[in-house]
């Protein structure tokens, strides 16, 4: 099958007919939702792109399963040139949404997955890997969205899997099958799930012994029976029903989280990659969140890079740009976004050949990008505040503007430099606000803390592979540690100082 | 037997105390027999690449060295990887003796 188009994908879309409740009601006409359109125009875009010549090379991939041309999402890398053309096309998407655009958890996940389930058949003698490759050929020939969703309710953090007094906050087997297995849980923080055409289960932490029936991975497809999904609140996202291009602050697109149910979900061992086997779980989320946190490398950066256009705009209408701090405060947003590109390359390139044939970023280096990626996005949120002023959270809203009496008001008040229109200047600053406080703040401010894993974890996994036996014995041989001294060579401090 | 070093920039296992103790000079050990000895998981000794595949060319230059089925076995140690397998510090040498001798 060809590529699809970004209708195809929302007619596909409706098709599925998933169950999602918003609201305290079951939504129908979700592609038409007010509150989830905007999340699913953000992977349109994901479809538009990659049928435009001009971003081909970033949005399109050779498959090494087929020869065919496939969406980069649905691709296993095949070499450090992928992994950073992946960033790079990351970014390219946060420029054109501004936001989350949902697709890569997915990708994601077929990446970690693919050398997990090698091995785990070089050890076990299982045929997982070749079950795998046939699920991601399917995704690369429909053109699907997938959803990677790896992270678990969990319940008390204190306790493992096994010895939570509600079993229920990890996904777990119920039941084992001649032909499949029965699955009950639920993942939390799914992004673009009810935007997917097919779920990727991973467990959500290394299991130990005792948690063998919540060491699963599978597939299902996004409607299968007694999947559910419970749409996330964003801030400020009831400014969606108010028909008002203005005050959302990003009209077109926009992010999605939703807690997804599995209730007694039916999975064939086709779709089954991984059941019970407790010492490959560990790799899998350490991969995944390997991959995950080299893409916030990208996607982030390109979201910093709406933020900072729109926070030298802001200066330009206000006539404040040519002042030296605001151009020092741009130049600061600029090296902190680029910084974080810099880490989202730098493990790309440094990727290694796994045995199972794909390309892995380097574990190290996508770790420290993401551990960037909990502060720099704060601090451009905030230098752009800093910039936009206290007018991006004290605007009076678009139907005062559009007033009779209040209107001209609003208009001759808000005027920045006189060549700006302020409609203009009021559009960008609530594109600000949006970014640093409302909806898109989900995306871009806390999904870059929590998403692909909390700060603690990468410090975890920093921590593991910092080499520190290496530095110490460079510090000893600089310094001379051990060293028999030789009392004698020390000179009076009138000789020194001579 | 060759050993093609990485550049060591960031060793995390002890590479000149690993190549010391293979067996350079025993007969069981087939002639043209290469180890690509990187000294983190980032494999520059192999290109990149955990394992060398069948036929092909790994490493830098002329330091690289092809895997064949009948031709000489390749081995590549990249940190505590010993072909993509976890391996612990002290087992390195044993287990590359052994693939070697396979
Ligand atoms: C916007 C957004 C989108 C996301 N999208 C996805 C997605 O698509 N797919 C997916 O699978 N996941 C997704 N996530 C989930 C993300 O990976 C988690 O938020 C993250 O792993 C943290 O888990 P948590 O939210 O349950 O926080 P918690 O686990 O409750 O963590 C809160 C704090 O407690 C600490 N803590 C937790 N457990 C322990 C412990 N045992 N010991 C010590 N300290 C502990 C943490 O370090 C952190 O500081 C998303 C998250 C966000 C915010």
């Amino acid at each position: 099958m060809a590529l699809k188009t970004p209708e195809e994908f929302v007619r596909s879309l409706a098709d599925l007919h998933l169950q999602i409740y918003l609201f305290g009601e079951k939504i129908d006409d979700y592609v038409n939702h007010p509150l989830i359109r905007p999340s699913i125009n953000c992977i349109a875009t994901t479809y538009e792109l990659a049928a435009l010549p001009e971003y081909e090379d970033l949005m399109l991939a050779t498959s090494h399963l087929t020869g065919k041309k496939v969406n980069r999402f649905a691709h296993i890398h095949q070499s450090t040139e992928d992994l950073s053309k992946k960033v790079k096309m990351q970014r390219l998407l946060g420029q054109k949404t501004g936001s989350c655009f949902q697709r890569c958890v997915g990708m994601d996940a077929i990446n970690a997955l693919y050398s997990v389930t090698w091995e785990l058949d070089q050890a076990r003698g299982t045929d997982y890997h070749e079950r795998f490759k046939k699920y991601v050929q399917y995704l690369q020939d429909e053109d699907l969205v997938a959803d990677g969703a790896m992270t678990d309710p969990k319940g008390d953090r204190s306790l493992p899997p096994h010895k939570q007094p509600e079993p229920d906050v990890y996904v777990h087997v119920v039941e084992k099958r001649d032909d499949g297995i029965v699955v009950r849980g639920a993942k939390a923080h799914q992004t673009g799930a009810c935007n997917s055409h097919e779920i990727i289960v991973m467990p959500t932490v290394a299991m130990r012994e005792g948690d063998e029936d919540f060491a699963v991975s599978f597939s299902c497809p996004a409607n299968a029976e007694g999947v559910y999904y419970i749409y996330g609140r964003q801030s400020c996202d009831t400014r969606k029903f108010e028909d008002s291009d203005l005050d959302v602050g990003n009209v077109r697109y926009g992010g999605q989280e939703a807690l997804m149910v599995f209730d007694d979900v039916f999975v064939p061992w086709e779709r089954v990659y991984m059941c019970g086997e407790i010492e490959f779980s560990g790799a899998l989320v350490e991969r995944f969140a390997g991959f995950h946190r080299q893409s916030y490398g990208g996607c982030k950066v390109g979201v910093g890079d709406v933020l900072i256009g729109a926070a030298a705009l802001a200066a330009e209408y206000n006539g404040a740009a040519r002042a030296s701090h605001i151009k020092d405060k741009l130049i600061e947003m600029t090296h902190l976004n680029e910084t974080l590109f810099s880490c989202g390359l730098a493990c790309s390139y440094e990727g290694v050949r796994m045995p199972a044939g794909n390309y892995q970023i380097d574990l190290l280096l996508a770790n420290v990008c993401k551990q960037n990626v909990t502060r720099f996005p704060y601090e451009i949120a905030r230098l752009a505040e800093d910039i936009a002023g206290g007018l991006m959270v004290t605007m009076p809203s678009a139907q005062d503007l559009a007033d009779e009496k209040i209107g001209p008001i609003v208009e001759k008040f808000l005027v920045g430099t006189c060549d700006a229109p302020t409609i203009d200047r009021m559009r960008v600053l609530r594109l600000i606000e949006n970014l640093t406080i409302g909806a898109g703040a989900v995306g871009y401010r806390t999904e870059s803390m929590h998403g692909a894993g909390s700060p603690q974890a990468q410090r975890i996994m920093i921590a593991r592979q910092s080499n520190l036996d290496h530095k110490k014995e460079l510090a000893k041989a600089i310094a001379q540690v051990g060293k028999p001294w030789d009392k004698a060579r020390v000179k009076e401090p009138t000789a020194v100082a001579r | 037997m060759k050993v093609v070093y990485c550049g060591g920039c960031n060793p995390q296992i002890d590479r000149e105390a690993l190549a010391a103790g293979l067996p350079v000079d025993d007969p069981a050990v087939p002639e043209g027999s290469t180890v690509h000895l990187s000294g983190c998981p980032r494999a520059c000794a192999s290109g990149h690449r955990l394992v060398v595949e069948e036929g092909e060319q790994a490493g830098a230059g002329a330091g690289g060295a092809s895997a064949g089925q009948d031709g000489p076995p390749v081995v590549v140690v990249a940190g505590e990887l010993v072909d993509g397998v976890q391996t612990p510090s002290p087992e390195l040498a044993q287990t590359v003796t052994r693939k070697l001798k396979e």
